[in-house]
């Protein structure tokens, strides 16, 4: 019995060894990818509310395009159909995939929290002699910043997750590494449920860090005019 | 002349809300109007500076031309502040910041230019302790001064007060009145949609009654007010005073 249980600390301590170095992939494919999905996702958002009716249907046919298709299948297309023509590597095919999948969630995001803020802001910017961008600049985009923290760092969250698909690419983050440990030898049980435990350990300290920064940027003055 | 309307028109849906409403203002005159609610007395301030898109007529502000193409808004809304019922604070900013803001962005001054100027008019609304408070620590006639200071740091030539006090309890609106008073004094040229006969008797060189988008009856408050030649204007003076 105690041998059983010192050699299975041994094989867990080993395959713990193996897969360690791959999780500095996944938080990298994550961090890149989320801040590509960040950026795309702001300009989605607010081009989504345009006035420019054009414009504001084009950004709307991305966020649909985009959320209707699996993300497996746009790693593939963007890899294999896209990567063949551009030359991409494995590490940005897989990072701007899933960082177009995210802009298309994060827009949807950006969006609704731009038109949560009341109207009365845009008007009283605009008597001001604010311009349109100004007004989302200094007025309406701080005040809805606050307001997505909570969906975007779920976001965040998820796309860690959803970062274990690059490894059909064979990138080598946490879950390629699971799958060559266990193509290796045969261990699968040991094998999976530490890369489960590996990601439960990083999304769960993570929301921890989310729900503490909340904390310290909650501004005062936030949140008081409805109206 | 500092402010010319001709033949206002503005649609909202299908009902034109303002319907062919002309006026002229001189620089310092105080016009207040008055009218039934749903008669068109935010819709017509809010052409005024172009808040609101209009399908005729014309807006002339100190030269300033706006036809309907909308073509010199931006120079029209630097020559008015407007101040609006629901405050319009900026919550996520300090008071100081919410006067600073669009003399940063808009006007182009400095941070210092801003802040001195920024000041001085909180000071001079006597908000001048509040300058690092946020909107929501503030009553509702202190956030309505800081609303007039942010508008005034603009230099405008003209002010806008659409129902400025409507929000507020009753002991809060001698506060706002009496910065508006001063400002009308200093000759600052005014409209002001307002149901405070009290102010319009005292401070106003015209009242306008307004009703279904047009001009029922204007003239100084002690005909409009106190003798006023229209039955709606007496019906409706009935009920508010
Ligand atoms: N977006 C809109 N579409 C259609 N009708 C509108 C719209 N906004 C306002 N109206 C209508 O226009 C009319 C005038 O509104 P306005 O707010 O200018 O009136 P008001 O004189 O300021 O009234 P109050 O004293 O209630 O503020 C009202 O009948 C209102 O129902
Ligand atoms: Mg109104």
């Amino acid at each position: 019995m105690l041998s059983w249980v010192a050699k299975q600390i041994v094989l867990y301590w080993d395959i713990f060894k193996y897969l360690i170095p791959a999780v500095p992939w996944t938080a990298l494919i994550t961090i890149c990818a989320f801040a590509l999905a960040l950026i795309l996702g702001l300009i989605v958002g607010v081009l989504r509310i345009s006035k420019i009716k054009i414009v504001a249907t084009i950004a709307g046919a991305y966020i649909n395009v985009i959320r209707g298709v699996p993300l497996l299948v746009q790693i593939f297309f963007i890899y294999f159909g896209l990567g063949s023509i551009l030359h991409l590597d494995r590490f940005s095919a897989g990072v701007i995939a899933v960082g177009i999948c995210y802009s298309a969630y994060l827009a949807e995001i950006f969006r609704s929290g731009i038109e949560a803020i009341a109207h009365g802001q845009y008007e009283a910017a605009m008597s001001l002699g604010m311009t349109r961008f100004q007004t989302l600049r200094y007025v309406i985009i701080p005040q809805s910043l606050r307001i997505v923290i909570p969906p975007v760092a779920n976001e965040f969250i998820a796309s860690l997750k959803d970062s274990s698909l690059v490894s059909i690419i064979g990138l080598r983050e946490l879950t390629r590494a699971g799958r060559e440990y266990y193509s290796q030898y045969f261990v699968d049980f040991q094998t999976w449920l530490l890369v489960g435990l590996i990601y439960l350990t990083m999304t769960i300290s993570l929301s921890r860090l989310v729900k503490y920064l909340e904390k310290v940027y909650s501004v005062a003055g936030y949140g008081s005019q409805k109206a | 002349m500092i402010i010319q309307v001709k033949n206002l028109v503005c649609r909202l849906g299908d009902a034109a809300v303002v319907d062919d409403f002309s006026m002229a203002v001189d620089r310092g005159e105080v016009v207040v109007i008055i009218g039934p609610s749903g008669a068109g007395k935010s819709t017509f301030l809010r052409c005024l500076n172009a808040i609101e898109e209009f399908q005729a007529g014309e807006i002339v502000i100190d030269g300033i031309r706006v036809g309907k193409n909308q073509k010199n808004i931006h120079a029209l809304r630097l020559e008015i502040g407007m101040v609006f019922q629901q405050f319009n604070l900026f919550p996520h900013l300090s008071v100081i910041n919410n006067v600073m803001l669009a003399q940063r962005v808009v006007r182009k001054r400095s941070r210092a230019e801003a802040e001195a100027k920024g000041r001085q008019l909180l000071e001079s609304v006597g908000l001048g302790d509040k300058i690092d408070a946020y909107p929501e620590q503030l009553s509702g006639g202190q956030k309505q001064r800081v609303a007039i200071a942010r508008a005034l740091a603009m230099d405008p030539r003209i002010m806008l007060f659409d129902e400025v006090t409507s929000a507020l309890d009753p002991e809060m609106i001698g506060e706002v009145l009496e910065v508006m008073k001063n400002l009308a004094a200093a000759g600052m040229t005014m409209i002001v949609v307002s149901h405070e006969i009290g102010f319009a008797r005292e401070v106003a060189n015209r009242v306008i009654f307004l009703d279904k988008g047009k001009i029922v009856e204007e003239g100084p408050p002690s005909s409009v007010i106190d003798d006023p030649r229209e039955q709606r204007t007496r019906d409706f003076l009935s009920k508010v005073l």
